[in-house]
């Protein structure tokens, strides 16, 4: 990947509807999930733009943001606070046009177009957040102006981001979009829109001011598919390696992160030239007492364990009391789980609490989610 | 013209840290990780930004390139402020001499138009190998109130070890009446920790007439101490009660590594009012895979361990291979233990390599260490108390 500057502005949408996230989201945007014991979701997504040199990032919020905007702060983590570069953080708010309210990206792309107004680069990459995987733009970049592209759609191959009645899948044709497919009840084809393009800037601008005058809301709904089908512009397809994650419910937020008790996944995720930066904590290690027993387990620092963990993910500041089991879970910041507590096949959110004794067991392959701040 | 502060603190980060051998071979001693997390110089930085001060002196001489790049910006400590921060200060030509910091007090004296910038009422004084929580702003509080030209930070020691320290002696009402350097017979059993709190005025008079005394070792025990006992200062004893570690030996060291697996730990690092910060480098939770076992022990993020880990503190991003043992010992940061090695009552070092089926270390006997880099061949049997190093 390439890490001088390019001449790329980043803008991440954070306003996607994630109803069947139930519990998780709904105190924190998808971009706030809490990823992989120490991360959020948006770290991945931020992580790709770092490394590929992106120096100025807008992130547009959209409702229950206020964890998101705790947790980047000044950008310091992402080394995004200097004179050079920038996080700027895009509320929504109340204009004569709007109340405020994104109907879609590209609802959200009028309201903050003077940020893409202000932007100096010539190219813009825009993304959602409720993916989770590797690019490199600056890759997308080269391969954009190789094939003197307009627009340039990252999509991907991966099954694991397929859905069977949901999800935006391409036609590829000489390396070109020739069709979208929308929320289909099985995919025709087998290439997924994983919700990232870049185009250059002042294109970008020019087609949200003609859409939105037109009277278009949805991004790729109406504006993409309607440019894809006037075959006016050339519309890319640049091809993502690797896994792909979409997090778009319980069930795949939690395969998503058990997925990275996988070496293969972690290895394609965290890379020793690549960190991915999050905001900090300055816990102490972990510490594992006598009689603890760990298995196939990613583990944080601040936890304290005193039981058993088994295939299961623990965040920073976990307790994990004698006789305490879990299995198959995933435990998040500062979760007390007292003695002889069973959990298994949980998401336990924040600041929870199990009592002693409390067993907590969910079917296989169907965790159940324990609201933040709760005490059983 | 940098605004006046009440009290700035000097960090003494020069020495070269012999008794800690290879470890300090590339490194300075303050820059020697500790605690899985931690470097040594984070305790005194830490309590620092705890106790509300925020203008430090770093003084540095000795391999001072890791611990610069470690300091940086002073962000972590939140020490990267427009008013005050942290201020790395080696040794630098002045017209037509330079020279290197001669003794502790020589190095203050060096640097007495760096505290005069900030005009100061008050100057304290700390060093960079202990391992220790202890605010600052509470013994400041006990010099103002005490009218000291001197505050002298004083521990309790076991009568039976209190000849191995330099011992305060005060009257009743805690102030210094003498001050003995290990002596045979002591009279009393305050040892002072190093760390003190000067009035400005008076550390710059002493200072210089100091300098002036082509005898003197420039040292604060040896000669600032005693001429101003000499010359009637009123010198007070700030009793401190609490954890308090020198490190400054292979053994202590690793003993201070040992006891944060006491139950519970004499030094609470998962304090949530007196953090101790450190520099983060980003790493993932770490890994603890299906074929090893952790017990007793310190694992921090970035670890993947796949062997087994007994009573030992691992640092950031160390590999445990598989079937390796790891008992009793300090891994640090990067440190890979290879396939079936066996580590115990060792001290690995930074990116030190140890090939598979090695042996470090024994049950009993001096601690072992293998230096920072260091590549250990397969097989090889380091017995106890020996070092090996690059």
């Amino acid at each position: 990947m390439n890490q001088m500057k390019q001449d790329v502005v980043g803008l991440i949408y954070t306003g996607e509807r994630m109803d069947e996230l139930q519990e998780l989201t709904r105190w924190r945007a998808a971009a706030a999930l809490p990823m992989v014991g120490r991360y959020r979701l948006i770290d991945f997504v931020m992580a790709n733009m770092l490394h590929s040199g992106v120096r100025n990032i807008g992130i547009i919020m959209q409702k229950n943001y206020h964890s998101l905007m705790d947790h980047l702060g000044s950008g310091r983590e992402w080394n995004l606070h200097g004179k050079r570069s920038g996080l700027t953080i895009l509320p929504p708010y109340m204009s004569r046009e709007n109340v405020g309210v994104y109907e879609g990206l590209l609802d959200a792309l009028h309201t903050n177009i003077n940020f893409m107004r202000k932007s100096t680069e010539r190219f813009i990459a825009v993304t959602d957040s409720n993916v989770l995987y590797r690019v490199d733009f600056s890759d997308v970049v080269r391969q954009h102006v190789q094939n003197k592209a307009d627009i340039t759609l990252v999509y991907t191959r991966d099954r694991n981001a397929r859905r069977n009645g949901s999800g935006r899948y391409l036609q590829i044709e000489d390396g070109l979009v020739t069709r979208m497919e929308f929320d289909p009840t099985i995919p025709h084809y087998e290439n997924t829109y994983v919700g990232a393009f870049l185009v250059r800037r002042e294109l970008l601008i020019d087609m949200t001011d003609r859409a939105v005058a037109s009277g278009q809301h949805h991004f790729s709904r109406d504006m993409l598919s309607q440019l894809v089908s006037e075959r006016v512009y050339r519309v890319n397809g640049y091809e993502c390696p690797g896994r792909i994650w979409m997090i778009d419910s319980v069930d795949s937020y939690y395969r998503a992160n058990m997925d990275f008790l996988n070496d293969e996944f972690r290895a394609q995720m965290f890379r020793d030239d690549q960190p991915v930066w999050t905001k900090l904590r300055d816990e102490m290690p972990a510490r594992y007492m006598g009689d603890s027993h760990v298995s196939n387990a990613l583990v944080a620092d601040g936890c304290l364990i005193e039981g058993t963990v088994i295939n299961s993910i623990l965040f920073r500041g976990v307790v994990v009391r004698p006789g305490a089991v879990i299995r198959n879970s995933i435990i998040m910041q500062d979760a007390v789980i007292s003695r002889g507590v069973e959990v298994e096949n949980c998401i336990l959110d924040k600041q929870t609490t199990l009592r002693d004794n409390v067993r907590l067991i969910a079917p296989r392959n169907h965790p159940i989610v324990i609201a933040k701040n709760l005490t059983i | 013209m940098p605004q006046k502060k009440s009290c700035v603190a000097m960090l003494l980060a020069g020495g070269q840290g012999s008794r800690l051998g290879i470890l300090t071979r590339h490194v300075a001693k303050p820059a020697v990780p500790f605690g899985g997390k931690y470097r040594i110089i984070d305790f005194p930085l830490s309590n620092c930004a705890n106790s509300g001060i925020d203008t430090i002196g770093v003084l540095t001489q000795y391999k001072p390139m890791e611990l610069n790049s470690y300091i940086g910006s002073g962000a972590p400590w939140d020490l990267d402020i427009s008013n005050g921060g942290v201020f790395v200060l080696p040794p630098y030509s002045k017209g037509e001499e330079g020279e290197w910091y001669k003794g502790t007090a020589n190095a203050i004296y060096q640097n007495v138009a760096f505290i005069q910038q900030f005009n100061p009422d008050y100057v304290l004084i700390l060093s960079g190998d202990h391992i220790y929580k202890c605010d600052y702003a509470d013994m400041l509080a006990h010099h103002i109130q005490q009218d000291a030209a001197l505050t002298v930070a004083v521990r309790q020691v076991p009568w039976e070890e209190a000849s191995r320290f330099g011992l305060m002696n005060t009257d009743d009402k805690g102030n210094i009446i003498e001050f003995e350097e290990k002596p045979k017979n002591p009279k009393s059993n305050n040892a002072s920790m190093g760390v003190y709190v000067f009035t400005w005025d008076k550390l710059r008079h002493y200072l210089e007439q100091d300098e002036g005394n082509p005898e003197s070792a420039k040292d604060f025990g040896k000669n600032i101490i005693p001429a101003m006992l000499a010359q009637g200062e009123r010198l007070s004893a700030y009793r401190f009660e609490g954890y308090w570690k020198d490190v400054g030996t292979i053994e202590s060291l690793w003993d201070a590594n040992m006891d944060l697996l006491s139950n519970p730990p004499p030094i609470d690092l998962h304090d949530r009012v007196w953090r101790i910060y450190a520099r983060n480098v980003g790493e993932p939770p770490h890994f603890a895979s299906p074929k090893g076992s952790i017990r007793d022990s310190l694992v921090t993020e970035g670890c993947e361990i796949i062997g087994e880990v007994t009573h030992s503190v691992l640092s950031g991003g160390v590999h445990v291979a598989q079937d390796a043992r790891v008992i009793d010992s300090v891994i640090m940061p990067y440190a890979v233990i290879g396939k079936g090695a066996v580590i115990r009552r060792a001290i690995i070092a930074e990116h030190a390599v140890i090939g598979e089926n090695a042996v470090i270390g024994g049950e009993t006997g001096g601690i072992t260490v293998v230096g920072s880099g260091t590549r250990v061949v397969p097989g090889l049997k380091l017995a106890a108390g020996q070092q090996l190093g690059e």
